[in-house]
């Protein structure tokens, strides 16, 4: 739309066409609802160039008609004045909704796709007001901004906003300045991504036990009112802060995550751990209270450090993709196995991983990888540099030590570690770019 | 049954401003067309078979493939080049 409004360069969008909705909606929130567009069939990803071919030669799956048709024709008809000018509209959503009555309001909340389609809590001014007294901030101070995916539009919202949210998640007041920290993180609990991810939402410092978070046995499991309030808050305030996450439209997530439903949220057991917390490796004192958002699609797991351990990591880790890292959440039974094979630090563990996991460079590459970080190749940052160009079979280490995350959680019942896919947004990617995804929860006391 | 009122959950949106677009040309016939790779998984293959198509079925089109340096944020650069040096553009593809 750049070319176009302000190069004042006619141009054809070409998109695949199950994002026929989410692109109209897209052209009319930008002002230009009648943008050019032409669209292919899905997938484009991992199509042969015979297949893409006959995207070309074939129909526009959208506009009925062969694809270069269309584009010739996007290019070439005149488009009427008020079309050219594009539109503007007022949009602004009201500060209270109406019912007759509670049933009412609860379909409502549903058919509006405000809720997670489980029953909530209704946000009424009395029970708002209540959970206003967790925070010292004033109900109309901003608190951030938050969009599905990158690309789309930012929506703001203030601390009440927030607190709506978390009433409806059925959280707590003492709860409270946990969700306003994820809030103002520009994390969202609902990206709308074709990969279908989650997330995990990890809680460090004293607010843990001030507020009865789980980090033991069940740790992860929904065995805990503050875990799980915290996490579906998170959720919720993601999709109804940030625009709304409806499938099609905001939402784009081929198979969508189970671990939307909570985020996975839990403490860190930083009392049985070995070594340092979590937020105490990005800058924070161990009396100081942090939450950290990840991005999450899946994850393996085994039990106990056994003979071949290293052989097992290997195998565990090496299956991952390379560009989205990794999150290791060791029961406290496994981290002090680490430490017994002298591993005695996260750091230590995490230069383990980055020197003993690798792929061979052919398949490295073999994924949106080089999407992810195109720019620094070109600019032969290291290693991408060295990676890129490095022989199809050479071996690349699949993380680097800074994508390696390292949580303990649990109850020590069993040795039980998962890995996960996936980690803390990159910083070039973030909504707050330059910040830390780690974020500071005193700060919303 | 009595009315109840509640707080809306939803957030502030953005103010929804007009934006131009430019007018279409009279044909593409004699004209440059960019073909601006975004980057997205095999887009740059399907401008391959698109700037393929162009000079198969209608050399009289000139067309250049390019890459969008980023497309998460703008490219000024390659827009200005673009303005200067062609007539329209092919973007894509969004995935």
């Amino acid at each position: 739309m750049d070319l176009e409004s302000r190069y004042g360069v006619p141009t054809v969008g070409v998109h695949v066409h199950v994002f026929a909705h989410l692109v109209r909606n897209t052209v009319r929130t930008n002002g230009m609802p009648s943008a050019r567009q032409a669209f292919v069939p899905t997938p484009l990803m991992n199509t042969s160039p015979t297949g893409l071919r006959e995207y070309v030669e074939g129909n526009d799956p959208i506009h009925g008609r062969p694809f270069m048709a269309e584009v010739f024709d996007q290019l070439t008809r005149a488009v009427p004045n008020d079309e050219l000018r594009g539109e503007d509209w007022d949009r602004s959503t009201p500060r209270y909704i109406e019912a007759d009555g509670e049933e009412e309001m609860h379909a409502l909340f549903q058919e509006r796709r405000y809720t997670d389609f489980l029953p909530i809590v209704l946000p009424t001014e009395e029970r708002v007001e209540r959970m206003l007294t967790g925070t010292s901030h004033a109900p109309d101070e901003m608190v951030g901004k938050l969009r599905p995916t990158i690309g789309m539009e930012h929506w703001h919202f203030d601390v009440e906003k927030v607190a709506v949210n978390a009433v409806m998640a059925g959280a707590a007041p003492e709860h409270f300045p946990v969700i306003l920290a994820l809030a103002s993180s520009g994390d969202t609990g609902r990206q709308s991504s074709m990969s279908s991810m989650g997330n995990m939402v990890l809680v460090n410092g004293p607010i843990r036990h001030e507020i009865g978070m789980n980090s033991g046995i069940g740790a992860l499991g929904p065995y805990n009112h503050a875990n799980s309030a915290i996490g579906r808050s998170f959720g919720l305030l993601s999709q109804n802060l940030q625009g709304g996450s409806v499938p099609g439209e905001t939402y784009a997530g081929s198979q969508g995550c189970n671990f939307s439903y909570n985020c996975i949220t839990f403490a860190e057991n930083e009392e049985a751990s070995p070594w340092e917390p979590y937020h105490v490796q990005y800058g924070y004192e161990q009396d100081q209270s942090a939450v950290t958002v990840s991005y999450i699609w899946g994850n393996v797991w085994a039990e106990y450090l056994r003979t071949y351990w290293e052989e097992k990591l290997q195998a565990m880790i090496s299956g991952l993709e390379p560009g989205m890292g990794c999150t290791l959440v060791l029961d406290p039974i496994v981290a002090r196995e680490f430490c017994e094979r002298g591993l005695d630090t996260k750091q230590k563990l995490a230069e383990w991983i980055h020197e003993n996991v690798r792929i061979p460079q052919r398949r490295f590459w073999d994924h949106v990888m080089l999407n992810l970080i195109h720019e620094e190749v070109e600019a032969g940052v290291e290693p991408w540099a060295t990676y890129w160009n490095a022989p199809p079979d050479e071996l690349i280490p699949v993380y680097e030590t800074s994508r390696v995350n390292i949580v303990v959680a649990g109850g020590e019942t069993n040795g039980h570690f998962s890995i996960f896919q996936g980690s803390p947004m990159r910083a070039k990617f973030r909504t707050n770019k330059g910040k830390n995804a780690t974020v500071s929860i005193d700060d919303w006391r | 049954m009595a009315r109840i009122k509640v707080l809306n959950p939803e957030g502030y949106p953005p103010k929804v401003s007009a934006r131009g677009m430019a007018p279409a040309l009279d044909t593409l016939d004699g004209k440059k067309l960019f073909l601006v790779d975004v980057g997205f998984a095999n887009s740059d293959n399907f401008m391959a078979q698109l700037h393929g198509w162009f000079e198969e079925h209608r050399p009289t089109i000139s067309t250049e493939v390019v890459r969008w340096r980023n497309q998460h944020i703008p490219d000024p650069e390659l827009c200005e080049r673009i303005q200067a040096d062609g007539d329209a553009a092919i973007i894509g593809v969004g995935t």
